[in-house]
């Protein structure tokens, strides 16, 4: 069968991705296979789920979806298998790993939830390991249509994808194209997600480094001891301060827009909502929730393992259904409506900051005194964490994230950015002080009623008595 | 009594160690077989590309050297890479439990590669419930390079040894 038409989309990001422009014919057929899957039920799902959730609630431009991101990351994949072709070349080149990759990283996202974290929050407070996005992108490269248009490439083509969009830790290079600290996928939701938000920090030269990007043998060791080699993903020596940046711009995207406090805040009300919705169901007074018993959410809280279910869900059926949450009977179901539907969100008390005053650095504080400072800030969070229960009216959110995981603490060495250097590879931790004496982000906040001083009162004592303990 | 703060229990290890230990995959092995050992229990471990890690372990030994507790220089692997070496200084807590003591000391002399097959081995046994030849199979598996050349039975037989050492819990019998 030969067919020759190319499909186009325009992309912010990248200009201009083609599906099915001239290539070799299992390339072709890949990319042919491809434009199928998107036009089926679980991929133009996506369409109806936002990258970043409630980030919109901040950052009016972050509208863009999880169906934009997925073929950009699908387009930056195939880029990075033509750096890897490149590179490796000849008989070490394996083309149909490179096609089962960029395949998972199309589908890779599948499973996300309406609110996408958000809603992986409220089933693992559900205990719902079950439905972790990974999980159900899982079901739906087994389940639905997409497994039979896959299997066109070969029979266990879907399979193999399904494997790979869930793999962890990636087992060689041709895995790290979809799972490493230097995958598509990050490599586009940075981007994406700066330019649709407009701040200006975190900007990163990507096509530099994927120019940059080769084939190399790093050897495998502990601490002074060898043990052989393997052959992994490492950027050239002019790529080392554009890597820099990456590592650097992809860690200020954390504290500048995933956790920026009025976004979490308003996915900390969400989650309190679906789960009193759910509740509500659970003991048979889903009348009480304000929609009828056909709606989306409803049915899903009654079978949650269901795919069709699962499909049902995506964020404009939550605003769809939030007029009618805010005249819900429960209160509380209508009090959390109101607030997320007139972004009347709560206050956000930074437990953090409070610790900090109370643990106020020295005059002349040296490195070794200033980490010992923040592990016992650290420790004061984690005690007021564990009296949450005496602050029932507040909605608590911990977070913490190195801004590299440094080769010791990794998962694999593939899933590392090295460096090549004139005395062999480098892990970047290690080339770059930069990176390696950056410290992690980490939050640890309440967020409570704009007039309830009474919580805020009791929880500054608590931090107190919590500073106190963790320096004894 | 109070408890030692994490960054003394580290650096503690330093001293038990013979005042120097080398490789954060050694002072992580080590701490993590003393632990299964019931020796230690200060530290939580979850697996790694390196076996078991303990993030809360990893931060103690950076604030531990931050505070002069040990010292901690870095040198040229032969292989290329970089690797930490710790010394004790006058400020490293003493090694109060013979136990523990002779465990640390005896643990700390075996290869890094060595340490980290038999460390792996033990914790898949115990967090993942393999027996003796699944878990050793299992860390053969994950860790193909590292295994190879002998470097596996080396493991076993640096474990065993470990084993015949007194200790509060046995090591498990894999």
């Amino acid at each position: 069968m030969t067919i020759h038409k190319v499909y186009r989309i325009r992309d912010p990001i990248h200009d201009l991705i083609e599906f099915g422009a001239p290539a070799t014919a299992d390339q072709h057929q890949l990319e042919h296979v491809l434009w199928k899957v998107i036009n089926t039920r679980p991929f133009q799902r996506l369409r109806r789920v936002k990258q970043l959730g409630f980030s919109e609630l901040v950052f009016p431009g972050a509208t863009h979806t999880r169906f934009a991101h997925s073929i950009g990351v699908f387009h930056t994949a195939r880029k990075l298998t033509a750096a890897i072709e490149r590179s490796v070349g000849g008989v070490g080149y394996n083309p149909h790993k490179c096609r089962v990759a960029m395949a998972a990283a199309m589908v890779h996202d599948l499973g996300h939830g309406m609110f996408s974290h958000a809603f992986e929050g409220v089933m693992r407070s559900l205990g719902r390991t079950d439905t972790k996005h990974e999980r159900v992108s899982q079901r739906m490269i087994r389940e639905t249509d997409i497994a039979e248009l896959l299997n066109q490439i070969t029979p266990s083509f879907a399979e193999e994808v399904a494997a790979l969009v869930a793999i962890k830790p990636p087992r060689d290079f041709y895995d790290a194209i979809v799972a490493s600290q230097f995958d598509a996928d990050r490599l586009d939701y940075m981007q994406r997600d700066r330019m649709m938000t407009g701040v200006g920090s975190g900007a990163a030269d990507v096509e530099w480094l994927l120019r940059n990007l080769e084939v190399e043998n790093v050897p495998i060791a502990s601490d002074d001891d060898a043990g052989g080699s393997v052959q992994t993903l490492v950027l050239g020596p002019k790529a080392y301060h554009v890597a820099e940046s990456y590592v650097l711009a992809l860690f200020h995207l954390y504290p500048i827009v995933y956790f920026h406090k009025a976004t979490r805040g308003a996915e900390k009300v969400f989650e309190a909502l679906i789960l009193r919705v759910f509740q509500l169901v659970r003991e048979d007074h889903a009348g009480k929730t304000g929609l009828p018993g056909n709606h989306p959410l409803i049915t899903f809280a009654a079978a949650m393992e269901n795919l069709d279910r699962i499909l049902d869900l995506d964020d404009t059926t939550f605003w769809g259904a939030l007029p009618m949450l805010a005249e819900a009977e429960d209160p509380e179901v209508r009090r959390f409506a109101m607030q997320l539907r007139d972004r009347n969100l709560l206050r956000c008390i930074d437990i953090g900051s409070m610790a900090a005053e109370e643990l106020p650095p020295e005059r002349r504080e040296d490195s070794g005194s200033r980490r010992a400072r923040l592990d016992r800030i650290d420790k004061a969070c984690d005690r007021v964490i564990e009296r949450k229960a005496e602050l029932p009216d507040a909605l608590f959110d911990t977070y913490k994230r190195n801004p590299y995981e440094r080769f010791q603490k990794a998962d694999t060495v593939f899933n590392q950015i090295h460096i090549k250097q004139p005395g062999g590879v480098r892990d970047m931790a290690q080339l770059s002080a930069v990176v390696a004496s950056a410290e992690p982000f980490r939050i640890c906040r309440a967020y409570v009623r704009r007039d309830d001083m009474h919580t805020e009162n009791v929880l500054r004592n608590i931090v107190r008595t919590s500073v106190g303990s963790a320096t004894d | 009594m109070p408890s030692l703060e994490p960054h003394l229990v580290a650096a503690r290890l330093v001293r038990e160690a013979g005042g120097v230990l080398i490789g954060r995959t050694r002072l992580q092995k080590v701490a993590c077989l003393a632990k299964l050992a019931g020796l230690l229990d200060t530290f939580e471990f979850e697996y790694r590309h390196y076996g078991p890690f303990s993030e809360g372990l990893a931060t103690a030994m950076d604030t531990a050297a931050g505070l002069k507790f040990v010292e901690e220089q870095e040198t040229q692997a032969v292989w290329g890479g970089w690797y930490s070496t710790y010394r004790a200084t006058d400020r490293t807590p003493p090694a109060e439990d013979a136990q523990r003591f002779q465990f640390v000391t005896e643990a700390a002399k075996i290869g890094a590669i060595q340490l980290e097959l038999a460390a792996t081995a033990a914790f898949l046994h115990v967090k993942e419930g393999l027996d003796g030849p699944e878990a050793w199979a299992e860390t053969a598996r994950r860790k193909p390079e590292k295994a190879q050349d002998n470097r596996l039975e080396a493991a076993k037989v640096a474990y065993r040894q470990l084993r015949c050492l007194s200790t509060p819990t046995p090591l498990p019998a894999i």
